[in-house]
């Protein structure tokens, strides 16, 4: 008996590993909002149901299709940004919403994914070979205009992925050492100046960040309240719906960016394995498949995308354990949110579908 | 070569992950269990203080005096708790509950039981203080206006932060119970005003006792505030039109700083300020007298005769008369089946320019308008100033109505009469201005030509360019001069109708004002500079029906220049 086409053209541990996550999450958005009259869970389980739709079509349309739409997903999301900046919802000084109904899109979210393929698209058509230098400096053109967008709304956290992101597709690309360094040099040169252009609760999260003490009311009590529920878990954790750190809300917005510490107080230690443990077997599994294929494109776009999702679980982990600044980014299949939630599921779809495209010579 | 490179940093990072988490939870999670489980930690805010506002000889026009409040951490009070405070405090235990319970900012924060207890309650609840864990006594900094109704309307005052405001502040500075600038100085600098707000993070035990102070950043205070205003001045002119509605405001020439600006009714605005008083908050509010609204700036009237200045100005300049045509008063003129009186029955007989100003004769300034369009006296109007806002630094200030024929047009769909071009030349018809435009009106005319832009703020007018650079109105210096002239007249002159505002010690010029109001009494008006030559200050005097301008205003102008000479007599500030 011969298995049917779709079992075989499915990497299943890939798929474990998503399940598993979106588990994790029904779970912990459950236990984080159990006491807010907003029914997030209920929401979380539509949102889950969709983008299983999402990372199903997605997979099955295929990368290729995709990438032929690159340039136009570009145009509409630089465009979205426009708008967001113009005549979006501002919430808590930062200006990232568009309302559709009852709806509130994140075009930031959609920004890193439509970027990804449009980047990968077009160094994959370029060999590093013929004019590295003026390919560079177009692909660097394609991500600057959306990332100053995302940047002066202002989501820090968004564009340090989307810069994550460009480095590892560089990289792959094949771009030679001296270019790393040369950026270096000149990112080193151009901070102080950088420096002056972020907004003063950027800056006093960084120096939050680096002293902790030096704003008690503000970022400061965020960071050690935080890092008070993940230790507070211990070993072992408190045990589902028996934290007491993220339940009396010491910690803001924890069914979204701070999940994590509701994660690591109730389940502890050996949660936070087990959800490293998901993440390590998602990542894996996306580079096996990775490997697998000779297309160029596809490779720069799954690397591309290994390193988004990389660094906001990077990210996001770090900041209540400090490791990193305290900056709004949600956890990859975790975290509530509807824009998050879809923009991962394609980007998950696609890596699938290399997969399966994986014989095509 | 490159893949595994990646594949690598990727595994290296969740490694890096890994281990923090190993530390946090594992190395160091006894110590965050111990300081979570007793939610050890508590923030303490620390509001900064608010800049003073002061006059410019260095009266506090608005500061800060020390309170002391009853607060209480909710988290840390026990059940007998209720009943102690509410005997200490003489308030039933439903409210202390309801206090105790209000919405905070984060948990843990203390919660405001009562604000501005005092001294005995202070010592009470410092000796029982075994007996009230979680209740402690707080000092603060409370917004006081010593000299309470002088200035209110222009110092304004401040209030409790709403929920949608605080929403959408920025969260470093304006807390859930933050205080901000709700009229006047106070609103329009209330960013300068405001420090920063700091706060403690401190460490308690089981019983909520403080232990340590974890970290703690130091409020920054707000910025002082220097007026232009000169409080003596304010509070004598404040005395003299106490009673009435009226206004009365000085202009100093040389800075174009306002030295003084009094309206009466005014408002004590410690009520808005001083915890338990709401009852006398809505009666301010919903008073007939109207004691909030700032009649010098917030309020248009018709100017009456005032307005024969700009009438004579817009002829002049349009060519339509020299100073020395004359017309004849018969005491009124006829306009189809309409007879427009003059206020002397018996007419003016033949008067050139400066007599028609000097005895404020209407039936001249008819002639004037039937040679005028009401366009071109709207135009000279706005050009000096009228029926717009000024950059003044105060809230609700009115713009004032300058009518003309499109306006009319749009506003009633009919169009503009002749008749009403007569009304309009005497300062009645539709025309509606601020005794602060009136005192604009003027200084310009003071300064022949010059532009004017008062100001309350001493900072402000540093920045300002030096007065010989300023912007002139398109007016001619020689026709400005006659009006100067005519104003002198005015007051000088034995016909003239502004003698009454006469003084000994130097030469005045002004015009009187009494516009018809009906049913009520006129308007009183009388507005101009002094002394003559080599103006210094420009006034404003006005009294809601008043009565002839000649009269009532005349002597509170004649009141106000004697007291501004007595004071000028003082030593200079530095």
């Amino acid at each position: 008996m011969r298995a049917p086409a779709w079992l075989k053209d499915t990497y299943w541990p890939f798929v474990a590993a998503i399940a598993g996550l979106l588990a994790i999450s029904l779970l912990f958005v459950y236990s984080a909002s159990h006491f807010d009259p907003g029914r997030y869970e209920v929401k979380q389980v539509f949102w889950i149901a969709l983008a299983c739709i999402v990372f199903l079509a997605s997979s099955a349309l295929g990368y290729r299709t995709f990438l032929g739409a690159a340039p136009f997903f570009y145009l509409i999301v630089a465009a979205a940004l426009l708008f967001v900046l113009a005549a979006g919802r501002t919430t808590l000084g930062a200006q990232r919403w568009i309302q559709l109904g009852p709806l509130a899109l994140q075009p930031s979210e959609f920004a890193k994914l439509a970027l990804v393929l449009f980047l990968a698209d077009f160094l994959g058509d370029r060999p590093i070979i013929e004019q590295e230098g003026k390919t560079l400096f177009q692909a660097l053109l394609i991500v600057l205009i959306p990332l100053g967008l995302i940047l002066k709304q202002p989501d820090l956290g968004t564009g340090m992925v989307v810069l994550a992101m460009m480095i590892t597709i560089l990289f792959m690309w094949g771009l030679r050492a001296r270019f790393f360094i040369g950026a270096l040099v000149t990112a080193a040169a151009a901070a102080p100046f950088l420096w002056t252009l972020l907004k003063s609760y950027q800056k006093k999260r960084i120096l939050v960040f680096l002293d902790p003490g030096s704003d008690p009311l503000g970022a400061g009590y965020t960071a050690i309240q935080s890092k008070i529920a993940v230790g507070s878990g211990g070993f072992l954790g408190k045990g589902y719906l028996a934290g007491t750190q993220t339940q009396l809300q010491f910690v803001p917005e924890h069914h979204t960016d701070f999940i994590f510490c509701v994660f690591g107080e109730e389940w502890g230690f050996a949660g936070s394995l087990i959800l490293l443990g998901l993440y390590t077997l998602l990542f894996s599994s996306a580079f096996r498949i990775i490997a697998a294929t000779t297309d160029m494109k596809a490779r720069l776009l799954g690397s591309g995308i290994l390193a988004m999702l990389f660094m906001q679980v990077f990210v996001n982990i770090g900041m209540s354990v400090g490791l990193m600044p305290i900056t709004g980014i949600t956890l990859p299949l975790v975290s509530y949110g509807g824009s998050s939630m879809l923009s991962t599921a394609v980007a998950l779809g696609l890596i699938l579908s290399i997969y399966r495209e994986r014989s095509i010579f | 070569m490159r893949f595994i490179i990646f594949r690598w940093m990727i595994y290296g990072g969740l490694a890096l992950l890994g281990l923090s988490l190993f530390r946090t939870q594992v190395l160091q999670g006894a110590e965050y269990r111990r300081l979570g489980e007793q939610n050890r930690i508590r923030l303490i805010p620390l509001e900064a203080a608010r800049g003073k506002v002061l006059d410019a000889r260095g009266h506090a026009l608005a500061t800060n005096r020390i309170s002391y409040n009853l607060i209480a951490t909710p988290e840390d009070v026990t059940p007998e708790v209720f009943t102690r405070l509410s005997k200490i405090l003489k308030i039933p235990e439903k409210e202390i509950r309801r206090r105790m319970s209000a919405p905070r900012e984060y948990p843990f924060a203390p919660a405001m039981i009562q604000p501005d207890i005092s001294r005995a309650i202070v010592f009470i609840v410092e000796e029982l203080k075994p007996e009230l864990p979680g209740v402690s006594v707080q000092v603060s900094g409370l917004r006081f206006y010593p000299y309470h109704t002088a200035a209110s309307h222009l110092i304004g005052y401040i209030g409790k932060i709403n929920p949608r405001e605080y929403e959408n502040l920025d969260r470093e500075r304006f807390g859930m119970n933050s205080l901000l600038g709700r009229a006047g100085i106070e609103k329009i600098y209330d960013n300068a005003l405001r420090g920063w707000r700091g706060g403690r993070q401190i460490e308690v035990d089981a019983k909520g006792n403080f232990v340590r102070v974890l970290s703690e950043r130091r409020p920054e205070p707000g910025e002082d505030l220097v007026l232009t205003l000169d409080l003596e001045l304010q509070e004598k002119i404040d005395a003299m039109i106490q009673g009435r509605h009226a206004s009365v405001a000085v202009l100093d020439l040389q800075t174009e700083g306002i030295i003084a600006l009094a309206s009466s009714p005014a408002y004590d605005p410690n009520v808005f300020v001083s915890p338990g008083k709401s009852q006398e908050r809505v009666a301010l509010l919903q008073d007939k007298e109207a004691p909030m609204l700032d009649r010098g700036t917030g309020s248009a009237y018709p100017p009456g005769s005032v307005f024969k200045l700009v009438t004579a100005l817009a002829a002049l300049e349009t060519g339509k008369i020299t100073p020395n045509t004359r017309f004849k008063c018969t005491g009124g003129v006829r306009l189809g089946k309409r007879r427009f009186h003059c206020w002397l029955k018996e007419g003016h007989g033949s008067l050139n320019l400066y007599e028609a100003i000097e005895r404020s004769c209407n039936t001249y300034f008819y002639q004037l308008g039937q040679r005028l369009s009401p366009d071109d006296i709207a135009h000279y109007a706005r050009e000096l100033g009228l029926g717009d806002v000024m950059k003044l630094e105060v809230t609700d200030m009115t713009p004032g109505l300058v009518p003309d024929r499109a306006w009319k047009r749009q506003r009633y769909r009919e169009p503009w009469y002749a008749g009403e071009t007569l009304s309009f030349a005497i300062g009645q018809s539709y025309l509606l201005t601020s005794p602060i435009q009136i005192l604009r009106l003027s200084a310009i005319i003071a300064n022949e030509g010059q532009r004017v832009e008062p100001r309350l703020v001493l900072n402000a007018l540093k920045d300002e360019p030096k007065a010989d650079g300023r912007p002139r109105v398109a007016i001619r210096e020689e026709n400005l001069k006659i009006i100067k002239k005519a104003m002198l007249n005015v007051v000088e002159s034995d016909m003239g109708t502004g003698q009454f505002a006469r003084v000994d010690f130097d030469k005045m010029a002004a015009k009187t004002g009494t516009a018809q109001a009906p049913p009520n009494q006129a308007h009183s008006w009388m507005t101009g500079f002094f002394p003559y030559d080599n103006p210094k200050i420009a006034f404003v005097a006005f009294v809601e029906h008043g009565g002839p301008g000649g009269i009532t205003a005349a002597k509170l102008v004649t009141d106000t220049v004697k007291i501004w000479h007595e004071l000028d007599a003082r030593p200079r500030v530095a």
